[in-house]
């Protein structure tokens, strides 16, 4: 064929892949970047996500290094020193059993943050495996798995992990982590599944397919990377929700028992103080409500992180 | 009875190589006139009845069904090694569908697409994967259809990857020699998509159909996303590689000038059927189905100093989902009105049949179709302020 010109594209240069080459030069410009990079400059861009990460990372340490140089010494109590004020060793005084209460909240931090850290990673894996499958198989399989997670999402979630935790030990957390987590996915299906009904559809996904790549290819490698964003959000909600409901439960004294340390226990045994020492009352409750709102900017600052179609600001 | 006098009418079309053949080689020997292109005709994709019907579902579960929007209703053709077909039509009318269904994208309803007389829908999971080789396809929105985590060469690489082309440094070769062939900077192999230009995204995914060298490629609306300058760009590449590589392009579009200007022949689709399918040269000259003729008169005139009349369609596309008895076209067309209304255009559905060599058209009244009663149309038509200024180049 000639190259004839239809008429809307006349006049226009035809030599194509000359003519590609000069406009090639602007892309140049920018070196070239592995995702990660890309995508720690992103996260940066984010402040209060750094803010959040540095916060959580000073809580982090302190849960891990203090409990490590003070052993059992949240556990102690030394009758001379009951509610004794704040000193250098003890900078948040002792408690009414004469217990640091400085080195207890650190403890109660720390299992905190387990609970929520294990708990998230069962609620990402049966809500990821589970809206994955409804939202790329369609049909019936999804119909199935949706009124499932209806069904576990019309059960009173606190009644429920109740008996799981009265019925299998009261006070291990292990039988904790795992109540939380078997109860606590269904948002996170719900979510997962709308990104995959969408991106099953999706160009990219149809093109992949054309090429003859397997279901597997498609989700592990196509969907799965574009659903971040639902994934990670799902992750910070999860986080913050366990945390709560860890210390909910001890709260009721169906979690973390005395004298294991958690905020929720804390939370507890505090709570005749309300007027004499309200003090005592907001250190475990700012350390809580500090974890899930970093919890939650972090989350989205890693989602806008992992997306490539964020902008860089250039400086 | 219908159906079947349409089946039989379009194989006879396909099987018999007489008197439509002839005027194909023909036609598309003085178009392209370099040998590249064998001529003789040969099918490597035949469509057979094809049938996709998207069920509306509703009740309780969501599993009674209500209807059903019949997206291709019944589409039959041939495409012959070495062409371009062309097909267009309105929004709406299924031409995507169509383009989807036959690469298996989507399930069809019924029908069958054979390519290389090889019945595909009959095909289990792997051989249906060795037949992906054969055939590819080019999407329209150069944005959605790379995958915004891979690189260049993730996404280039990715078909001779699952096709077992492990060796990483082999892989990377093929990529940097097929981004050579369609234009792009070979540095940029492991650049992300989202920095590259809408044309440049294009050549990307035409690079990704090319990788597993296809024989067939169905391009849809390839260039309707891009800029006027980058489309003839892009155009050109097509061609290029069709004539480099002895590819076959079924390419979906709107836009008439496009079409023209890359199909051998051209099918025209309305509501799920097609409704016209000629070369290209007889179909922009002597266009055999009303509808055809509306489109044309359409296209916008280059000459500022020739007015005409154009002939202005009245109403919407009817719903796909309750089409129109009889000939879909009937309630919008010209030509019925025109000789009075006879009742077959309403009661009888008109098969797609051969009224010159090359060209078949879905119309009882085809013959009646001439440029004096195309003039006398748009005449009585309400003069409607047609704006006429030169379109941009």
């Amino acid at each position: 064929m000639d190259r004839i010109e239809p008429a809307s594209l006349a006049g226009v240069d035809t030599s194509a892949r000359d003519a590609l080459r000069s406009d090639t030069d602007e892309i140049d410009l920018i070196p070239v970047r592995t995702f990660w990079q890309l995508a720690r400059q992103r996260f940066m861009q984010h402040r209060l996500a750094v803010i959040a990460l540095f916060v959580l990372a000073i809580l982090l340490v302190m849960a891990t290094v203090i409990p490590l140089a003070t052993g059992i010494q949240y556990r102690l109590s030394d009758l001379r020193l009951i509610n004794d004020g704040p000193s250098l060793t003890a900078p948040l005084g002792y408690d009414e059993v004469g217990t640091n209460i400085f080195i207890r909240l650190a403890k109660g931090t720390q299992s905190s943050l387990i609970i929520g850290g294990a708990a998230v990673l069962i609620i990402v894996g049966i809500g990821t495996f589970v809206g994955a499958i409804s939202g790329y198989a369609g049909g019936w399989i999804d119909n199935v798995l949706m009124r499932m997670v209806d069904v576990v999402l019309s059960l009173p979630v606190l009644f429920i992990i109740l008996m799981i935790v009265s019925f299998f030990g009261v006070g291990d957390i292990r039988v904790v982590i795992i109540a939380i987590g078997i109860t606590g996915w269904t948002l996170a299906a719900r979510l997962i599944r709308a990104e995959f009904l969408t991106l099953r559809e999706a160009d990219f996904v149809q093109a992949a397919r054309a090429l003859g790549a397997g279901h597997r290819r498609i989700i592990l490698r196509h969907i799965l990377p574009s659903a971040m964003a639902p994934l990670v959000v799902a992750a910070a909600l999860g986080v913050a929700d366990s945390v709560v409901t860890e210390a909910a439960l001890s709260f009721l004294g169906y979690g973390i028992s005395p004298p294991d340390a958690s905020l929720g226990n804390m939370l507890n045994k505090v709570r005749i103080y309300f007027f004499s020492a309200p003090e005592r009352i907001l250190y475990p409750s700012v350390v809580l409500v500090l974890i899930v709102l970093c919890a939650s900017f972090l989350g989205d600052g890693i989602r806008d992180a992992l997306d490539p179609r964020q902008r860089i600001a250039s400086k | 009875m219908t159906t079947d006098s349409e089946a039989n009418t379009m194989d006879d079309a396909s099987r018999a190589p007489g008197a439509t053949d002839v005027g194909t080689s023909a036609a598309t020997g003085s178009v392209d006139g370099n040998g590249a292109r064998p001529s003789d005709g040969e099918t490597l994709v035949r469509v057979q009845d094809l049938v996709k019907h998207f069920p509306i579902r509703g009740g309780l579960l969501g599993v009674s069904k209500l209807g059903a929007v019949r997206a291709v209703d019944g589409v039959s053709f041939d495409v012959r090694r070495g062409e371009t077909l062309g097909l267009v039509g309105e929004s709406g009318c299924g031409k995507t569908t169509l383009g989807k269904v036959i690469l298996r994208l989507i399930p069809a309803t019924s029908g069958e697409v054979y390519i290389k007389d090889r019945a595909m829908f009959k095909q289990s999971g792997n051989q249906m994967k060795a037949i992906r080789e054969d055939m590819q396809v080019v999407f329209q929105d150069p944005y959605a259809s790379l995958n915004p985590r891979m690189t260049v060469g993730e996404i280039v690489g990715e078909g001779p990857l699952v096709h077992g082309l492990s060796n990483r440094k082999k892989r990377e070769a093929l990529v940097r020699e097929l981004l050579g062939r369609v234009g792009l900077n070979q540095s940029h192999i492991h650049r992300y998509p989202h920095e590259f230009s809408g044309g440049q995204r294009q050549r990307i995914g035409i690079a990704r159909a090319l990788a597993l060298n296809p024989e067939f490629v169905v391009c849809d609306e390839p260039v309707s996303a891009l800029d006027v300058s980058i489309q003839s760009q892009v155009l050109n590449l097509l061609d290029d590689l069709q004539k480099e590589l002895g590819l076959t392009y079924l390419f979906i579009a709107h836009n008439l000038a496009v079409v023209e200007h890359i199909s051998d022949r051209v099918g025209v689709m309305y509501l799920g059927k097609i409704v016209e399918l000629a070369d290209v040269d007889t179909l922009y000259r002597d266009p055999r189905h009303p509808y055809t003729v509306a489109l044309l008169s359409a296209v916008p005139e280059t000459d500022p100093r020739r007015r005409r009349k154009r002939l202005v369609l009245r109403g919407d596309v009817p719903s796909p989902v309750n089409p129109p008895s009889g000939c879909r076209f009937h309630t919008r067309c010209w030509l019925r009105e025109q000789l009075g209304n006879p009742e077959n255009c309403v009661t009888e559905e008109p098969p797609l049949r051969v009224l010159a060599p090359g060209q078949q058209a879905a119309c009882h009244w085809a013959e009646k179709i001439s440029p004096e009663a195309i003039q006398s149309a748009a005449d009585r038509q309400p003069t409607v302020a047609t704006a006429e200024p030169a379109p941009a180049a």
